[in-house]
């Protein structure tokens, strides 16, 4: 009953805030362009406007094109429910694994890249091939990132490394962890599909990788293969949320439904502070060359790894 | 028990010799060796199964002996060889399944009897190795397998290709051949046994340190350890699939029963730095096994590299579990042992189904060439269906088994990360980034093999014209892909079993202590305090599915779905050369990786076009260097070449004079040598 409980307001959650995230993202890189720029909710409109209308799918592709969005969507999802929003609603959740998270994220990934070559397009197998490039090169910098998180924590497990963090004793205070939080940040750069990367609002064939891969669907796929990916963002601004910045309203003092909200509210300040940071990176700096992205891949990697070091040498 | 084993070795002697007797009724001997086959193996599966649920002592199955000391065959099972006989049996019953419609491919072109005969043998062989106790008869029945190996490999031998291949596998499997005869005869002469069990004592560390390398070398080349790996990607794609499925399956891994068996059991693993070694070319295995195998167009070649990485996962385990041994932390080293013995298991599992999908698309379209393939997933939805599912589990993806194995081996190196010194601590992180890489490269070369081969349109005829493979070749390759998911959301099943391997080793359970595994069915699999449970995620995955399609089916009911063409940029008339090919898939890692694949890329130029810019038509190449061959075994072979050529001139002059000065010295040589030995003792 509670594991429902805790399921479904993670489930509300996560529906309402993911468009909405990448709304603020837009919005304050419109705002630097002096424009006005969409509406924070316009993402929830452009779904629904989606999922009303007909879908048109290649006369090539297989069930695979076809079942993709959902294996994509569901697993997206699956793998924001290992990462509760606050302390408080773990109470009430399951066990989850950093590694078990990301492996499905991977599965959304497999799937998303096949349904990229499943059209017979050439655009398609484009945006397939360089996905799974960069996804190779980032995988190696995301892992250690999580397996010194989880050092430091002494566990694997998603909640222990959050509660390490929330318990006053901050990770972002320690020079380790700036270390790491520039190293995760970097990869969520890479793997949101974000502007050093690949460039979110275009469709130049010459340059795109995510947008390519989803080129020929329409309709209630593409509205899942969207949400997907804004919740893929959100998970990523949640891991640097709750995995770095302090303060996570423990809830000892307070009314449960008052320190409920309390922290649920810092989780929200929080994640919009992670968002205004992306805009700037996204504001600041140019596409990257393709094959400079192996570059950010390694500085990646490296700074990890010196987090790492440093943590083994100076301890917690 | 003993009566049911032998029953066992005469059903397949049984069937070699049926074949071999009715070897002209190519149907008739092809469905009843095949039968008789499968029947045995399937009574050896449970045979193993009961052992190893049953059972915890070794038990003496076969006992023959001869007046002559020593040489004797005298089969024992005990946990660790009833755990791969058990791998064995999964595997070779679902082969022989596959086999009896396979087979009908190569019906009055090949000698179908013998090939049966060899193929039945070649089981009998691998279940000698496994079960044998002296190291005589090991040595013989490791002998007589591989060259059983070598005749199926060149079977097909009017391809000079296949020649080429049966040739540098018998060279380098006799060359690990010869390190094991030196490793054997240094431990008999040091304890005048020939026992396997009684091996292990009055070695001195010294000694044990070399035999150590010996031992490494010897099962490595059988393994395919970087950089002893040359003759599987040859050897592989030769082989018929059914063959390739066996060898890749079962045949490299009785390597890893032998390192498991004569480095843990007989040497003992007292030593950190020997567990480090494994672990290191566990890890340039692996991501270099996977890294060949991305650029790879032969689809049976890719597998074979692909089984590298894997086999190099299977040694980061063990070394991490030889590591932790040395250091007498027995709960790591049971876990870290019980990592690579599932990866082991898993890996039989969905490589052997990728081997045999392999050969079913062969046996559809002719053809091992990637590039000639796609589309087939609508042609034959079944074999893409389970090679899907293979493809996933060998990817290391949840809700499949390989995920679990790779989670496993992860949590070993937590381990080892939060219980050791600065030093090995460093190297396990960077063992850490090795196998995320080697994982997410896995997952973009089965993307190529699947989305190449199953999806897109065909790319040639017989790719177009190709039908779903009959029912028996389907059903062999379900045997092994369906477990996949099994073992993924049910894994204590098998980890029970090798937790009987654990015990008898580290005398602790893998479900004791603080840092131990829960083996009660359903229940999460937590250690480290971490938990996973690939059960209930799948079950509330399925939940959200059911839901979240309700309402997205609710919301856009007035939508219908529109089948037209791909978006073709208006041009019209979208063919299968606009998609991406294979090698134009693998294109980006290999830019970024050139250092190591070292590209050449050639393009010229047949006929004049009407202006410099626009060609009729052109010719375009591209290769990668293979390294190791052309910077190792090349100068080796050379230089050994020629220094035989030059030490013929010195030696063998023609004069009978120098040949008799040879045999005085030799003479004078012995007599010293014996002077000097009696003097010594």
């Amino acid at each position: 009953m509670k594991l429902l409980l805790y399921v479904f307001m993670q489930l509300v959650l996560v529906l309402l805030l993911a468009p909405l995230v990448d709304g603020i993202i837009k919005k304050i890189k419109a705002f630097s362009q002096k424009r006005k720029g969409p509406p924070l909710t316009q993402m929830y409109f452009d779904l629904y406007k989606l999922m009303k209308k007909d879908t048109v799918v290649s006369e090539t592709a297989s069930w695979v094109f076809r079942t993709a969005p959902y294996i994509t969507f569901i697993s997206t999802l699956l793998a924001f429910m290992f990462f509760p929003a606050t302390v408080i609603l773990h109470s009430i959740s399951f066990q989850g694994d950093i590694i078990l998270a990301i492996y499905l994220l991977g599965i959304g990934r497999f799937f998303m890249v096949l349904a990229g070559l499943d059209t017979g397009s050439t655009f398609g197998g484009m945006g397939s091939s360089r996905e799974v490039m960069i996804a190779a090169l980032i995988e190696p910098a995301l892992i250690v990132v999580l397996i010194t998180l989880g050092l430091i924590a002494g566990s694997t497990s998603i909640y222990d490394i959050m509660l390490l963090n929330l318990q006053g004793n901050s990770f972002i205070l320690n020079p380790y962890s700036i270390l790491l939080f520039a190293a995760i940040f970097l990869i969520l750069l890479a793997e949101t599909a974000r502007i050093p990367v690949d460039d979110p609002s275009t469709h130049l064939e010459l340059t795109m990788i995510h947008e390519a891969m989803l080129l020929e669907y329409s309709g209630k796929h593409l509205a899942l293969m969207e949400l997907a990916s804004v919740i893929k963002q959100l998970l990523f601004i949640t891991i640097l949320a709750n995995f770095f910045l302090p303060t996570g309203w423990l809830g000892s003092q307070a009314t449960p439904m008052l320190s409920f909200l309390l922290a649920l509210i810092t989780y929200f300040f929080k994640v919009v502070c992670i968002a205004l940071l992306i805009a700037i990176a996204e504001i600041s700096t140019v596409k990257l060359r393709f094959f400079s992205v192996p570059n950010l891949a390694a500085i990646s990697f490296a700074l990890a790894f010196l987090g790492f070091m440093q943590f083994i040498i100076l301890g917690r | 028990m003993n009566d049911y084993f032998n029953l066992i070795l005469v059903i397949y002697i049984v069937a070699a010799f049926f074949s071999l007797i009715f070897s002209k009724k190519h149907q008739l001997t092809n469905l009843i060796a095949n039968i008789l086959s499968a029947t045995a193996s399937l009574s050896l599966l449970i045979l193993t199964a009961l052992h190893l649920i049953v059972s915890t002592s070794s038990v003496e199955l076969l006992r023959i002996t001869t007046s002559v000391p020593n040489i004797s065959l005298v089969l024992k099972i005990d946990n660790l060889s009833a755990f791969f006989l058990l791998c064995l049996a999964i595997l070779s019953m679902s082969v022989s399944i596959f086999s009896i419609g396979y087979m009908k491919h190569y019906f009055y072109r090949i000698n179908i009897g013998l090939f049966n005969c060899l193929y039945n043998i070649f089981i009998l062989s691998m279940i000698l190795v496994i079960t044998s106790s002296n190291l005589i008869s090991f040595l013989v029945c490791w002998e007589i397998m591989s060259l059983i190996s070598y005749a199926l490999v060149v079977y097909e031998h009017d391809q000079p290709e296949n020649s080429k291949a049966g040739l540098i596998y018998i060279i380098m499997t006799h060359l690990g051949t010869a390190f094991l005869i030196i490793a054997f005869m240094l431990i008999y002469v040091n304890t005048g046994s020939m026992e396997i069990a009684s091996a292990g004592q009055l070695l001195s560390p010294y000694l044990k340190n070399i035999l150590f390398f010996l031992f490494l070398i010897g099962f490595g080349v059988k393994a395919g350890i970087i950089p002893l790996h040359v003759w599987l990607p040859y050897a592989h794609p030769a082989a018929l699939s059914n063959i390739s499925a066996l060898m890749s399956g079962i045949m490299i891994k009785t390597a890893i029963y032998g390192l498991i068996r004569f480095i843990l059991v007989v040497l003992g693993a007292s030593t950190v730095w020997w567990g480090v070694v494994i672990l290191v070319l566990g890890a340039i295995s692996a991501v270099l096994g996977i890294a060949y195998a991305l650029i790879e167009n032969n689809y049976k070649r890719l597998l074979a590299y692909s089984s590298i990485e894997n086999i190099g996962i299977i040694l980061i385990g063990l070394g991490l579990s030889f590591i932790a041994f040395a250091n007498q932390q027995m709960t790591i080293a049971s876990i870290s042992l019980l990592a690579s013995l599932f990866h082991l298991f898993n890996h039989t599992l969905f490589k052997g189904a990728l081997f045999l999908g392999a050969g079913a698309i062969h046996y559809a379209t002719h053809t091992k060439n990637l590039e000639d393939l796609g589309g087939l997933m609508k042609r034959m939805p079944y074999t893409g269906l389970l090679l899907l599912f293979a493809s996933l589990a060998i990817s290391a993806l949840p809700p499949f088994n390989g995920f679990l194995s790779e989670w496993l081996t992860f949590q070993s190196l937590f381990q080892i990360l939060t219980a050791s010194n600065q030093g090995l601590k460093i190297l396990a992180l960077l063992i850490v980034a090795a196998l995320a890489m080697a994982g997410a490269m896995a997952a973009a070369c089965f993307i190529k093999f699947i989305g190449i081969a199953f999806l897109g349109l065909p790319r040639s005829e017989s790719a177009q014209n190709c039908r779903e493979v009959p029912i028996p070749m389907l059903a062999g390759i379900g045997l092994l892909a369906l477990p996949c998911l099994l073992f993924g959301l049910f894994p204590q099943i098998i980890l029970r079993l090798i937790d009987r391997i654990t015990q008898e080793y580290f005398a602790v359970s893998i479900s004791s202590g603080l840092k131990g595994i829960s083996l009660i069915t359903n229940n999460p699999l937590i250690i480290n305090e971490s938990g996973i449970s690939l059960l209930s995620a799948t079950i509330i995955g399925i939940i959200f599915f059911i839901v979240f399609y309700t309402i997205i089916r609710f919301i856009g009911r007035n939508t219908k779905e529109r089948i037209f063409e791909t978006w073709d940029c208006g041009f019209g008339g979208l063919n299968s050369r606009m998609q991406y090919t294979a090698t134009g898939f693998s294109k980006p890692l290999r830019i970024v990786f050139r250092f190591l694949y070292r590209p050449k890329r050639l393009l010229w130029y047949n006929k004049e076009g009407p202006s410099p810019y626009y060609h009729s038509d052109l010719n375009y190449v591209v290769t990668t260097e293979p390294v190791f061959e052309k910077y190792f075994y090349h100068p080796l072979a050379h230089s050994l070449k020629r220094w035989a050529r030059k030490s013929r001139f010195y030696i063998q002059t023609g004069s009978v004079h120098i040949y008799l000065l040879y045999i005085f010295l030799a003479l004078i040589a012995l007599l010293i040598y014996n002077w000097v030995c009696l003097t010594i003792c």
